[in-house]
C-alpha cells in the first residue's frame, strides 16, 4: 500500500506542469464556487436585511383586506388588545403602528398617486431604520405643522424643494374626500427609486386628525429576536385575533421570496457550470496521463500487477491531486471570504444599474459551514467521478501493449 | 521435470477480416533448467509463442500447461496472479517503472507478491549485486544505460522466484558488449541456480550461447536442436 502511494505520488510529479494545471483548476474551481456562493448569499442577505430593517420588519399586522384595497376605513380592529399582546410577548423586540392611506399628491406642476404613511416617530425609529435614508432637511421630529417627508426623486419630478407645500387628498374613514396642505421638511432616498416615487411620510397623529375621530391604525410592523420566529409569531397572532391578518416578511414581500429562491437557483447553476468545467479538465488531464502510460501499465499487468491495483493506482493519483487541491482551494476561499466579509467587496462599476433596483454595491459575502462543506464535497465527488472513467479505461489495457514494439 | 508443455497450439489474428495464422499446431516441451533460444525470421511467430507460454494472450486453439496447470483456460484475473507467482518477464523495452529506482523496481514485484519487508530488502540488494548493479541501486531507469536497464529487468524477473523466465529479444536494443554481459549474467544464473530461461532473438552471437535452439518458420517449429554452447563459441 505504501509502495502504491509512493508510485502514485511520483507519477503525479512526472509532469509537474500538467499536474500543476490540474491542481490549479481544482483550486480555482473550489475558490470560484465558494466565492460565488458567498457573494450571492451576501447580496441576498443584504437585500433582505435592508428591506426588513428599512420598512417591512419581520412580521406585519393588517386588516385582512387592507393590503389589497388601501382604503383608510380598513383599519386594524382591536388595536389596543393587539398592542397589549405584543408588549407581553418575549419574542417581540419592538413594534410600531402606522396609519396609512392611498391618496393624491398635488403640486403646482402635476398630480401623482402616492401612499401616505403616517408614522409614530419614537416607535418607528426604534423598530426600523428608515430615518437613515434622509438626505436633506429634517425628519418628522421638526415642529413644523403638517410636516411631510418625500422622496428626493419625487421632489425633483415636481420641481419642489424643502419648505414648499404640497396638497394631499384622500378619503377618510367615513368615505369623505379630505384634503390638507403639508410642508416638505425633508427628502429621503431609499435604495429603490420606485419606492421613493410612491411613498410620502407624515406624522400619524396629524394624519389621524384628518382621517377619523378616534385614532386608527392600518399596519403594525414587528421586529423579533430572530427572523426565523416570524412564522410562529404570525400564527399565534392570527389565532389570538381572528379579525386581523398577521404575515411574515416572506409573505409580505414577494420580491424577497423571489430573491431567496432565485439566489438558490443561481447558486446551483453557477456551481454546476464551474463543476462541469472542472470535471472536463480533470477527465482530459487524466486521460492524457493514461494514454501516455499505456505501455507501462501493460508492462505492470504483464508482470502480475492486478487490475484492481492498477485501478487503485490511478484513483490514488486523482485522489491525492484532489485532496491537495481541495485543501489549498478551501484555504484560499476561506481567506477571501473572511477578507471580503470584513471589508466588503465594492462592485461600484456595476452599481449604477443596481442602485436603480435598490441593490447595494458593496457586498459582504457570507457562507455557512454547511455550504462550505457542500461545495467541498461536490468538488471532491466531481473529481473522483471524473477520474473513474480514465481508471476504468486503465484497467482494460491489454498487457500485450507492453511487449509490442514502439 | 517439464515446466512448459503446449498441445497443438494455434493462434489466428484478425479471424474475421484478413486472418493471420501466427501459430500452427505448435507442440513443445520445456524442462526445468533449460537455456533455450527461439529463433526464426521476422513474423515467424516467436513473440506470439512466448505470449502464449507466458499467459499474456489466449490461443485460438490448443492448450498451454505450466507445471501441469492449464493456463490457457484461466480467467484474466487468474492469469495475472499466475504470472505474478510463476513467470518472470524481460521485455525488449519499457521494462521498468520510470519513477522508481532500480531497487524499487526490483522490490515492487515482491511487494505485489505480498512478501515480508525485510526479505524484500535483502533479496533486492542481493539480486542487484548479482547483476552487477550494487552501486546503482538508487538510480532511476533514465539514469541507466540500456544494458543496465535490462539487467535490472532480469533482477526483477528473478525476484519473484518464478518457475521460468521469458525474454522476448532482450538484447535487441543493446550493443555487443552489453548484450554479451547480459547473456553472461543469465547464463550464470542458469548454471548456478538452475533458473530456466526461454528467449527469442535474431542475434547469432546470442543463439550461439543457448543450449537448445528452436527455429520457427511460418508459425511452426522447423528445427529443435541441442547444441554445446562452449563448442559453438569456440568454433
Ligand atoms: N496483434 C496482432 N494482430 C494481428 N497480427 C499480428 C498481431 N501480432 C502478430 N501478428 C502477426 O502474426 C505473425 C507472427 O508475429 P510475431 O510477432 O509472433 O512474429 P515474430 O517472430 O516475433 O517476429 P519478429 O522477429 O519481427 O519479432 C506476423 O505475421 C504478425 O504480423
Ligand atoms: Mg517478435
Amino acid at each position: 500500500m505504501r509502495t502504491l502511494l509512493t508510485l502514485s505520488w511520483r507519477n503525479i510529479w512526472r509532469h509537474p506542469a500538467r499536474s500543476g494545471v490540474l491542481l490549479a483548476a481544482i483550486i480555482a474551481g473550489l475558490w470560484a464556487g465558494v466565492v460565488t456562493v458567498g457573494l450571492v448569499n451576501g447580496l441576498m442577505q443584504q437585500r433582505i436585511d435592508y428591506l426588513i430593517e428599512g420598512e417591512i420588519t419581520h412580521a406585519q399586522i393588517h386588516h385582512p383586506e387592507f393590503l389589497a384595497e388601501g382604503y383608510s376605513w380598513l383599519y386594524i380592529p382591536d388595536h389596543a388588545a393587539i398592542v397589549d399582546w405584543l408588549e407581553n410577548d418575549q419574542r417581540v423586540v419592538s413594534f410600531t403602528s402606522r396609519t396609512i392611506t392611498d391618496g393624491m399628491l398635488q403640486s403646482p406642476v402635476k398630480t401623482a398617486g402616492v401612499r401616505v404613511r403616517g408614522i409614530d416617530l419614537p416607535s418607528e425609529t426604534r423598530t426600523t431604520n428608515f430615518h437613515e435614508n434622509l438626505v436633506a432637511g429634517a425628519y418628522l421630529g421638526s415642529d413644523v405643522r403638517n410636516a411631510v417627508v418625500i422622496g428626493e426623486r419625487l421632489a425633483s419630478e415636481h420641481n419642489m424643494e424643502l419648505g414648499n407645500r404640497i396638497v394631499l387628498t384622500f378619503e377618510d374613514v367615513d368615505n369623505e374626500l379630505t384634503s390638507a396642505a403639508f410642508n416638505i421638511v425633508g427628502l429621503f432616498r431609499s435604495a429603490s427609486v420606485d419606492y421613493d416615487e410612491r411613498n410620502v411620510f407624515v406624522r400619524a397623529d396629524e394624519l389621524n386628525a384628518l382621517l377619523s375621530e378616534a385614532p386608527v391604525h392600518h399596519e403594525i410592523g414587528i421586529m423579533l429576536t430572530d427572523e426565523t420566529l416570524a412564522g410562529e409569531v404570525a400564527d399565534a397572532l392570527n389565532t389570538a385575533f381572528p379579525d386581523i391578518r398577521a404575515q411574515t416578511w416572506r409573505q409580505l414581500s414577494p420580491e424577497l421570496s423571489m430573491i431567496v429562491e432565485l439566489g438558490g437557483v443561481m447558486v446551483v447553476l453557477i456551481t454546476l457550470i464551474i463543476m462541469l468545467a472542472l470535471a472536463f479538465g480533470i477527465l482530459n488531464t487524466m486521460l492524457m496521463a493514461l494514454f501516455e502510460r499505456m505501455r507501462e501499465i501493460g508492462m505492470l499487468l504483464s508482470i502480475g500487477m492486478s487490475r484492481r491495483r492498477v485501478f487503485g493506482m490511478i484513483m490514488l493519483e486523482a485522489s491525492m491531486l484532489t485532496m491537495a487541491g481541495a485543501a489549498a482551494g478551501m484555504a484560499l476561499a476561506t481567506l477571501s471570504i473572511n477578507y471580503f466579509s470584513a471589508r466588503g467587496l465594492n462592485l461600484e462599476m456595476f452599481a449604477e444599474g443596481a442602485a436603480q433596483l435598490g441593490w447595494d454595491h458593496v457586498i459582504y459575502p457570507a457562507l455557512s459551514a454547511l455550504e462550505y462543506i457542500t461545495i467541498l464535497a461536490v468538488v471532491v465527488i466531481i473529481t473522483m467521478l471524473a477520474s473513474l472513467y480514465p481508471a476504468f479505461k486503465g484497467i482494460r489495457i491489454n498487457p500485450l501493449d507492453a511487449a509490442r514494439d514502439a | 521435470m517439464t515446466i512448459v508443455r503446449t498441445e497443438k497450439l494455434s493462434k489466428v489474428y484478425n479471424a474475421d477480416t484478413v486472418p493471420v495464422h501466427a501459430l500452427n499446431n505448435v507442440c513443445i516441451e520445456i524442462d526445468e533448467g533449460e537455456f533455450t533460444a527461439l529463433r526464426g525470421p521476422s513474423g515467424s511467430g516467436k513473440t506470439t509463442l512466448l505470449n502464449m507460454i507466458g499467459g499474456l494472450d489466449k490461443p485460438t486453439e490448443g492448450k498451454v500447461f505450466i507445471n501441469g496447470e492449464e493456463i490457457s483456460k484461466m480467467k484474466d484475473s487468474q492469469r495475472i496472479d499466475f504470472r505474478l507467482r510463476n513467470i518472470g518477464f524481460v521485455f525488449q523495452h519499457y521494462n521498468l517503472i520510470p519513477v522508481f529506482t532500480a531497487a524499487e523496481n526490483v522490490a515492487f514485484i515482491m511487494m505485489l507478491q505480498g512478501r515480508d519487508k525485510r526479505e524484500i530488502q535483502e533479496r533486492t540488494n542481493k539480486l542487484l549485486d548479482q547483476v552487477g548493479l550494487g552501486d546503482r541501486k538508487d538510480a532511476r531507469p533514465a539514469q541507466l544505460s540500456g544494458g543496465q536497464q535490462q539487467r535490472v529487468a532480469v533482477a526483477r524477473a528473478l525476484a519473484s522466484e518464478p518457475r521460468f523466465i521469458l525474454a522476448d529479444e532482450p538484447t535487441a536494443n543493446l550493443d555487443t558488449k552489453a548484450a554479451m554481459n547480459l547473456l553472461d549474467i543469465m547464463e550464470k544464473m542458469n548454471r548456478e541456480q538452475s533458473i530456466t530461461f526461454v528467449f527469442s532473438t535474431h542475434d547469432q552471437r546470442v543463439i550461439d550461447r543457448a543450449r537448445r535452439v528452436i527455429t520457427m518458420v511460418d508459425g511452426a517449429i522447423d528445427q529443435d536442436e541441442i547444441q554445446d554452447p562452449d563448442n559453438t563459441q569456440a568454433g
